[in-house]
């Protein structure tokens, strides 16, 4: 394998696959916190000519962290689909970059290869395209889910709703959720990260949301984020849950720093494929975020963006309803700016499509990262062109309790307007039986809370 | 060619404008905070300090919905960008130290430089301060240099009389600018203090930007980690008020000297009613920042 490329006779030599994948990527100020990022953009360059004509076999054989070192790379190992591996190990990143982006692939073709793919390479290619080829991969890949609802079908555009409120209030949750419903919001699922991790909270929460549903009619999802370990206690004490959730990261080591591991995980499942309280078959519900893994110090060297693969490659083993990217919370240390921002959202989307999840996107940035709300608004375009499964919706887009910014209940119906796309059939028939969306447009009861008893 | 020229308009491919719309003035919206114009918003308003019932113009806000939002947005980017002035920790009666940052951006992109005291800082800690204390109390900038200015002196001597009234001593006044958490660790292991407290500006949320934070740890030393913290957030007016913070820092601190640890380890049990937990906490408003 040749770690070494020349651009105007002066030649660049990287020490092994984790540099050039690192040294490879665009600027982010979080690789930059890790010392792992290129020193100026030609040796940027010069690493993307390495990781050009590295093939996909070349990726598998060198994870960024060790199979004897790594849970998750041996989980992505051990399970990668050999049939589907074969059928592209032999191209080069910069081939199979071709191979995805020309028009006789198809999002079919795609998802016939993602079980061969290893999170490495969706982090190879990834490096190698620009925002357009991100988004224009990303819209052809195709994956449906269920749950009490259809996701990801062609020309949908869903979104969780998130009515958090700082001390879980749930009166206060239940008026948020009646509002953003009356605006077509919340058809993903109705998910509420509560200020208090206990079970009797995280009980009383989805109990409270259950009822709201029932009491209408509405098809979709309902969780509450809480520790997946106290999610599982609520369960046994025999709460409604249609989905259940965790944070993930791209480490073994970071995953140790949440506090979950794949046999936790495993079990997790196990109890929700039991108690769980949807018709299924996908269940779970994970939220990523570049820069997770360096905050814990379990980066193992490599960049931001591989890790991140590499959380998806987790969240695969687990048939998830639900997979988004909290894109612009962690901060500025990670991704300082707007472009970073924005760049991170189309990177995540695209390789969580890549390897078959129903991918979202948390479009938000906090207060204290260089993003304007003009510059938000336009990632929210983008996303949504780009095929996005889901965004988030909140008040004005404004989280009163974990204090950042996102996507608004009336952000979603603008955008379904703007790109031309519906929520799922399944609540798409719902908001017109309830006159609050028909066909394209607003019905008379649209953002009428009185319409949701 | 000219067949599909027809096809589309052959003079003007726009139809005819249509005769002059009457426009009338849309239903006026009314922010939250005056509710009297939706029963849904007053209700919601008595549980929330969410946007609700705040209606709509096609799929998009009202003007003065947006303009709401942009104000708010602007408070909370001031007090991000806000700096403690030279000079302000001496005029409030504190021993001023400075991180290893030197400007606002490297305090935002490196927070392992806002861990470490500079090296003059690091000299003042050992020259002028009292050693051997049970506590150090450090206010400091955080992520709202604004929060800090407006609340920290007076969050800072509740503490002090607190910990006074329990029997502690309580070491030199310190104000440090450009400071992260695990600052603490260093300078309560320079003053060999039992245990250490900092008290910081918090991450502002939208139209605030006034909340402090407060960590404490027990046997500070460089290497200690966030499991080996307590913490107190949201203090301030419409959150947890200063003066009961201060005696649940005070409480907090006490506990640690007497069972010698601190974070995941210490034993709240006793502490319950004083250390808060899910308590009480005061019905917030949302205040209206654009009055025309």
């Amino acid at each position: 394998m040749q770690l070494a490329s020349t651009i105007r006779g002066v030649s660049y030599r990287f020490a092994s696959v984790k540099e050039v994948l690192a040294k490879a990527n665009p600027p982010k100020s979080g690789d930059d916190l890790a010392g792992v990022s290129a020193r100026d953009a030609v040796e940027r360059v010069a690493a993307r000519a390495v990781l050009a004509n590295m093939t996909l076999r070349e990726l598998r054989e060198n994870p960024v962290v060790p199979y004897e070192l790594d849970e998750l790379t041996r989980t992505v190992e051990d399970e990668l689909d050999e049939q589907a591996y074969k059928a592209i190990a032999h191209l080069t990143v910069g081939r199979f970059r071709e191979w995805l982006l020309a028009i006789e692939t198809t999002g079919a073709t795609m998802r016939a290869v993602a079980p061969g793919l290893t999170p490495e390479m969706a982090a190879g290619v990834c490096k190698l395209m620009s925002n357009f080829d991100l988004m224009t991969v990303g819209a052809k890949c195709l994956v449906v889910v269920r749950a009490n609802s259809t996701l990801g079908l062609p020309g949908r555009l869903s979104s969780r709703c998130q009515p958090n409120h700082p001390t879980d209030d749930v009166e206060g949750i239940i008026a948020s959720m009646r509002e953003g419903l009356s605006y077509g919001c919340g058809d993903a699922v109705i998910g509420v990260n509560p200020a208090t991790d206990t079970a009797q909270s995280t009980a009383e929460i989805l109990t409270a949301i259950d009822e709201v549903l029932k009491r209408n009619g509405c098809p979709t999802q309902h969780c509450v984020l809480s520790h997946v370990t106290v999610q599982m206690k609520a369960l046994e004490l025999g709460c409604p849950m249609d989905l259940m959730f965790q944070s993930v990261a791209g480490t073994e080591a970071a995953n140790k720093a949440f506090g979950i591991s794949v046999k936790l995980l495993d079990e997790a499942w196990d109890l929700m494929k039991a108690k769980g309280s949807t018709k299924g078959p996908n269940r779970m519900y994970f939220e990523t975020g570049q820069g997770s893994a360096l905050s814990s110090n379990a980066h193992h060297g490599a960049d931001q963006v591989t890790i991140e693969a590499r959380a998806y490659g987790l969240s695969r083993r687990y048939k998830p309803f639900l997979v988004n990217t909290v894109v612009g919370f962690i901060g500025p240390e990670y991704l300082e700016n707007g472009p970073q921002i924005s760049r991170a959202a189309l990177e995540d989307h695209f390789m969580g499509k890549l390897l078959g999840l129903p991918m979202g996107c948390d479009a938000c940035f906090t207060y204290h990262a260089t993003m304007t709300q003009d510059e938000l608004e336009s990632l929210k375009v983008l996303l949504g062109i780009a095929g996005c499964t889901y965004l988030m919706s909140l008040p004005v887009g404004d989280d009163i309790m974990l204090n950042y910014q996102s996507t608004s209940y009336h952000d979603i119906p603008t955008l379904r307007r703007l790109v031309n796309k519906r929520p799922t059939p399944e609540f798409d028939a719902w908001l017109d039986a309830k006159g609050i969306w028909r066909g394209d447009g607003p019905g008379p009861k649209f953002g009428d809370v009185q319409a949701i008893r | 060619m000219d067949a599909l020229r027809d096809e589309i308009g052959s003079s003007d491919p726009l139809p005819p404008i249509p005769p002059m719309p009457v426009v009338p003035a849309p239903p006026e919206r009314v922010y939250t905070p005056r509710p009297e114009k939706s029963a849904f918003a007053e209700q919601a308003a008595r549980h929330t300090t969410a946007l609700l019932g705040i209606g709509h113009v096609g799929t998009r806000y009202a003007t003065n919905v947006v303009l709401q939002f942009q104000a708010e947005l602007a408070v909370a980017h001031a007090a991000v960008g806000a700096e403690l002035p030279d000079g302000w920790a001496e005029q409030n009666g504190f021993v001023g130290v400075r991180s290893r940052v030197t400007s606002h951006r490297e305090f935002l992109l490196r927070p392992d430089l806002g861990r470490r005291l500079d090296e003059a800082s690091l000299e003042i800690v050992r020259t002028r301060c009292t050693k051997g204390i049970d506590v150090q109390v450090i206010i400091a900038d955080g992520l709202s240099a604004v929060a800090c200015m407006q609340t920290g002196k007076a969050l800072h001597d509740a503490v002090v009389r607190a910990c006074t009234a329990r029997g502690l001593s309580v070491g030199t006044p310190i104000a440090a600018r450009f400071a992260r958490v695990w600052l603490e660790d260093e300078i309560g292991q320079e003053v060999g203090a039992k245990v250490a407290m900092i008290l910081l500006g918090e991450r502002p949320g939208l139209g605030t930007g006034d909340g402090l934070s407060a960590y404490v740890v027990h046997a500070p030393k460089i290497g200690n980690t966030d499991g080996d913290r307590n913490m107190i957030s949201n203090i301030h007016l419409r959150g947890i008020v200063p003066d009961d913070a201060a005696e649940r820092l005070a409480a907090l601190a006490q506990a640690m000297i007497a069972q010698r640890c601190s974070g995941v380890t210490l034993d709240l049990g006793r502490l319950g009613e004083v250390t808060g937990g899910r308590g009480y906490r005061a019905p917030q408003v949302r205040q209206r920042l654009v009055e025309s």
